[in-house]
């Protein structure tokens, strides 16, 4: 049994496709064993993570929305996790930062305050959208899929149980098989690809 | 041989040439806030401009341009 906690934001475009997509990892999570804890919309509050992670100890955290360098946000942008203030929290869990930048200095100081395992983005995560005509359907727009469903493999192989290193090498592998399939298709999308190369180029697993 | 400032802008025509195949209903999303929501107009514009985000933009149409060259140089390769 594993103990979860997800932050899930929402309140503009691309937090609501991090919403919606990270719904699937709850979901994945959520099958009886495991004990999930879900912060969705304004229940992604800096009191609330802070509070579940002192009183229910989670082995697993993640985190969807915006960040920095320095900071990883939740609702209304309100920093929930911030280098020199907080991030000794989550000192004993594996932690994935689905948001921009987080990797480069906050995910370097929640590694030395002592968590077990970190992912995250060294540079500004990227993905494309299809403007408007998805937004009420973020699962099934062409364009973000390959983002989404790449990032999204980190938090399914960790809430499996996997390692760190095996959730980020399965991430890569979903990746490659994407790059390759809209490679050898006469896909509209594949335009994506320099962007997820990005994303790839830039996903860091410290361990 | 063509000075560093040609190149530079060889690689921008490039670059932009291939952004320009971005359908007109896709918008990047980068960073924190709406203004980092970019059409590909806005795309092309940062990297004309050079600017951070354009730099980043470059930098992945370059990783993939240089993956390209793992590919076989004949098809019985």
């Amino acid at each position: 049994m594993l103990s979860i906690l997800i932050t899930r934001p929402r309140y503009e475009p691309a937090t609501h496709y991090l919403y919606h997509w990270s719904a699937l990892i709850v979901e994945a999570a959520d099958n009886g064993e495991n004990k999930v804890f879900d912060l969705e919309k304004e229940k992604a509050n800096r009191k609330n993570v802070e509070s579940y992670l002192v009183k229910r100890t989670p082995e697993i955290v993640i985190f969807n929305g915006h960040g920095n360098q320095y900071s990883m946000a939740g609702q209304d942008g309100e920093d929930l996790i911030v280098a020199g203030q907080n991030a000794d929290l989550l000192k004993g869990c594996v932690v994935y930062m689905r948001a921009c930048s987080a990797g480069k200095i906050l995910g370097i100081e929640i590694m030395k305050l002592g968590a077990k395992s970190f992912i995250g983005y060294r540079e500004p995560f990227h993905f494309y959208k299809t403007e408007k005509m998805y937004f009420h359907r973020p699962l099934e727009d062409d364009y973000a899929y390959p983002f989404l469903e790449t990032s999204n493999q980190v938090g399914l192989s960790l809430v499996k149980g996997k390692t760190a290193k095996d959730a980020d090498e399965d991430s890569r592998k979903v990746c490659r098989n994407i790059i390759s399939r809209l490679l050898t298709s006469n896909a509209s999308n594949s335009f994506v690809i320099p962007a997820l190369l990005w994303n790839m180029h830039h996903q860091v697993c410290y361990k | 041989m063509p000075d560093q400032k040609e190149i530079n802008m060889e690689i921008i025509n490039l670059i932009v040439a291939r952004l320009k195949t971005i359908p007109s209903d896709a918008s990047l999303s980068i960073g924190g806030d709406e203004q980092n929501t970019m059409t590909q107009e806005d795309i092309i514009k940062e990297v004309r401009e050079q600017s951070v985000i354009g730099k980043q933009i470059i930098e992945s149409q370059l990783f993939f341009l240089r993956s390209l060259k793992d590919l076989p140089v004949e098809i019985n390769a």
